[in-house]
């Protein structure tokens, strides 16, 4: 057979979102490939220019829809920064929750769709009813399963419900459990082992060169954290390991992923016992006026404070669940910031897939894919 | 062992509707209408549409019992809402399927496109019509019954790359090549292993190898056969962890992309029906058929149609199993699947096919018998 272009997207079970992977095959083999992404593109930076600070945070939960909370908490740091805030302890404490919770959701929806790559059929729906768990927590203080809206900038918008870590500490031990099952599943099966042992190499020096982060460049045995490099928010008095693996393959991804949710369990029962002993509050006290309400009073005392407030940029950077996410926010004495940008980790994940594809089987691009952790909503903003 | 057979059942049925006609029919009419020779045309056409159905309802209920079975490996519960727990689903899902457009792309090929699905799912109704499935209830003592039912059987992966080719669709067509790959490369190890039970029974017509096995179901003697077998089978019958012409997270649907409707609904159908042939040919070629274990106390196995009973519960049995391989293990690559199809099939095949003929010729079968295994 000779060579034919085919496009796998952007409606195709491989894709898990809205972008198109052309691939040029001879027989099953792959012998080149396009990623083309841009199908999703909702102008999320622009619509931002347009919005009260704490209403760009009802995007941010749209940006990436499986680790909302991570977008959330970026966002929320360069702004701060840019309005030069400072929120208070708990609630610092309690956006770390959130971060984690949102990691072992992401981690397991990363599963759920990896092995359903795989053909793995019963895992994907452990994984999916895991996931659920999480989502009932987050539900029960956000109110939301996937769009929260739950951090402020100064703060976060609620404090818990009476009862929650306890429930938070059973989900915990349930999945610590089920971690254990999961890996029975996958790495004890000589098939998956078979079939995700040296695939998809992508060594840390290529990983370097294309920008590519996270699980993928621990994966490669670069131990490069940014929870640990450049901690954020509380990351700097909790106690916990970078996971690492040596391999560079989607073994390798598997076992990075697995060993942080691991360590987003740790994490997650050091900030429920922080939370049980203090107590406080979760909204900085003295916030702008027009930052507490989501549309500023219109007249007079809304255009002074908006003349008076100090400038400011801000930036950050944080280890979202697909890799390091950063943000730029520049606040030009607006109401509304002046520009946001953001980098999406996913976005060079994808971009690297001619290192990680071209010389493998066309089967073994839903796995490569599938350890990648696509998620568009990011990639395209 | 009671003495109800199909065919005596539609004898009995068309000699019953044919009185019940020429009753009300002038006595010319009555004779010619209840005479012997038109009593035996229609009880043969009863004969057929018993099968034909018996075989669409128990692939149905096939469907049904993976579904359930699938649920459960999944912690959840399956097909709920249509009937008893579910059990009308697939009726309303085919009623479905059935008052759907036949789309048709406009590149397609339309005599393959058409013609590929209706063959494919008739090849795989013939097979009913040759497989026994307790004594008296087959269509007649076929001497070469497993030959002709293994040859149908393999059919198929004609069917495929035809109705692939002519969807005109890179996905199509790619499915197809590897169906027909993985179909050829099976079917060697398949029919060696077909070839121990066949040493050992001394006999093609699967109603001797029933027979032959009164004594000692061939599960235990010739058990990397059954190994292979059901391997082999496996991969004809296109399931995980050899489901790859159909594997969706990188062919969307294989060879049946381009199909929607009722042309799907045949290939759903049919893969079915071959999922529950190769059920049935388990039971028949290793696990005794439907023939019990002298253990088991007599009432359990001579009521009416206990054959039947016992057949059939065997055949969920297997099938099961069938289900529980597709529930906890992923899909293997095409080089993988043809490496181990050739590397490792064929000669644990041929390991088998001298095993047997070593047990024949040490005649150190009967020790099988004595043996307090399942089979005893």
């Amino acid at each position: 057979m000779s060579e034919m272009w085919i496009n796998m997207g952007p409606q195709h079970p491989m894709t898990h979102g809205l972008w198109n992977l052309r691939v040029l095959i001879d027989g099953e083999m792959i012998v080149d490939v396009d990623p083309e992404m841009g199908y999703l593109h909702r102008g999320i930076e622009k619509i931002s220019e347009d919005r009260h600070y704490n209403e760009v945070i009802t995007l941010m939960d749209r940006c990436c829809y499986v680790a909302g909370f991570a977008w959330e908490h970026l966002y929320i740091i360069a702004s701060e920064e840019a309005l030069h805030l400072e929120p208070p302890e708990r609630a610092q404490y309690l956006r770390v929750l959130c971060d984690e919770f949102q990691r072992i959701a992401s981690h397991l929806m990363w599963y759920a769709a990896f092995v359903q790559d795989l053909g793995l059929m019963s895992p994907f729906l452990y994984g999916m009813r895991d996931r659920d768990l999480v989502l009932d927590l987050f539900q029960s203080y956000t109110g939301a399963r996937m769009t929260y809206e739950y951090m402020r900038v100064g703060g976060v918008r609620s404090d818990l419900p009476p009862g929650f870590t306890d429930h938070a500490r059973k989900v915990l031990d349930w999945l610590t459990d089920r971690f254990v099952e999961y890996d029975q599943l996958c790495l004890g099966s000589d098939i998956f082992r078979k079939r995700c042992d040296d695939l998809g190499t992508l060594k840390a020096t290529d990983c370097v060169t294309h920008g590519v982060t996270g699980p993928m460049l621990r994966s490669a045995g670069q131990k490069r954290d940014l929870r640990k490099d450049r901690p954020y928010a509380v990351y700097d008095q909790l106690e916990f390991d970078v996971a690492l693996a040596d391999s560079a393959d989607v073994t390798g991804r598997y076992l990075v992923r697995m060993e942080e949710m691991r360590q987003s369990v740790r994490l997650l029962r050091q900030v429920l016992d922080w939370l049980d002993r203090h107590p406080g509050p979760v909204l900085a006290d003295r916030l702008p006026r027009w930052l507490g309400a989501p549309y500023a009073p219109v007249g007079k005392e809304g255009y002074l404070l908006k003349r008076n407030y100090p400038k400011g940029v801000g930036f950050s950077a944080v280890e979202e669940p697909h890799g390091e996410a950063q943000a730029y926010v520049v606040n030009e004495g607006g109401e509304h910031p002046y520009r946001v940008k953001f980098r999406s980790p996913v976005f060079a994940n994808i971009s690297a897939a001619r290192q990680y594809l071209v010389g493998y089987h066309v089967a073994d691009i839903p796995p490569i894919m599938g350890s990648v952790d696509v998620c568009v909503g990011e990639v395209d903003r | 062992m009671s003495t109800i057979t199909l065919y005596s059942v539609s004898y009995d049925l068309a000699s019953v509707l044919l009185g019940a006609l020429g009753s009300i029919l002038p006595g010319g009419a009555r004779a010619a209408i209840t005479s012997a020779d038109v009593v035996t045309g229609l009880s043969v056409l009863i004969f057929g549409v018993i099968l034909l159905a018996a075989s669409m309802l128990n692939t149905i209920l096939l469907i049904w019992w993976e579904r359930k079975l699938l649920g459960r490996f999944m912690d959840r519960r399956g097909a709920m809402h249509v009937g008893y727990a579910g059990l009308l689903q697939n009726f309303a899902d085919g009623f479905k399927l059935f008052r759907k457009d036949t789309v048709r792309p406009r590149e397609a090929d339309p005599l393959g496109f058409l013609t590929g699905p209706t063959a494919y799912m008739v090849t795989s109704m013939v097979i009913f019509g040759i497989l026994p499935i307790s004594t008296g209830w087959n269509s007649g003592a076929l001497p070469l019954s497993l030959l002709l039912a293994l040859a149908i059987f393999s059919f198929a992966p004609l069917f495929i790359f035809v109705s692939a080719w002519s969807s005109n669709n890179k996905y199509s067509l790619m499915g197809g090549m590897r169906s027909a790959a993985q179909m050829i490369a099976y079917e060697v190890p398949l029919l060696l292993a077909v070839v121990a039970v066949v040493i050992v029974s001394g006999s093609f017509s699967l109603t001797t190898i029933v027979t032959e096995q009164q004594n000692y179901w061939y599960w235990g003697p010739l058990v990397l056969a059954l190994i292979v077998f059901v391997a082999a089978m496996l991969a004809e019958m296109e399931r995980i962890p050899f489901d790859l012409p159909e594997a969706e997270a990188e062919l969307v649907e294989g060879w049946n992309t381009e199909y929607g409707g009722m042309l799907f609904a045949f290939f759903m159908l049919a893969d079915y029906l071959r999922a529950l042939v190769g059920s049935i040919l388990v039971v028949l070629l290793f696990l005794g058929g439907w023939t019990m274990p002298s253990w088991v106390p007599s009432a359990a196995t001579s009521f009416p149609l206990a054959g039947i009973v016992w057949f059939m519960i065997k055949t969920y049995l297997v099938f099961g199993v069938f289900v529980w391989i597709r529930a906890s293990l992923p899909r293997v690559r095409t080089d993988q699947l043809l490496r181990v199809g050739w590397n490792r099939m064929i000669p644990l095949s041929l390991l088998a096919v001298f095993l047997a003929a070593a047990l024949v010729i040490v005649k150190c079968l009967p020790v099988f018998g004595c043996l307090p295994s399942v089979g005893g």
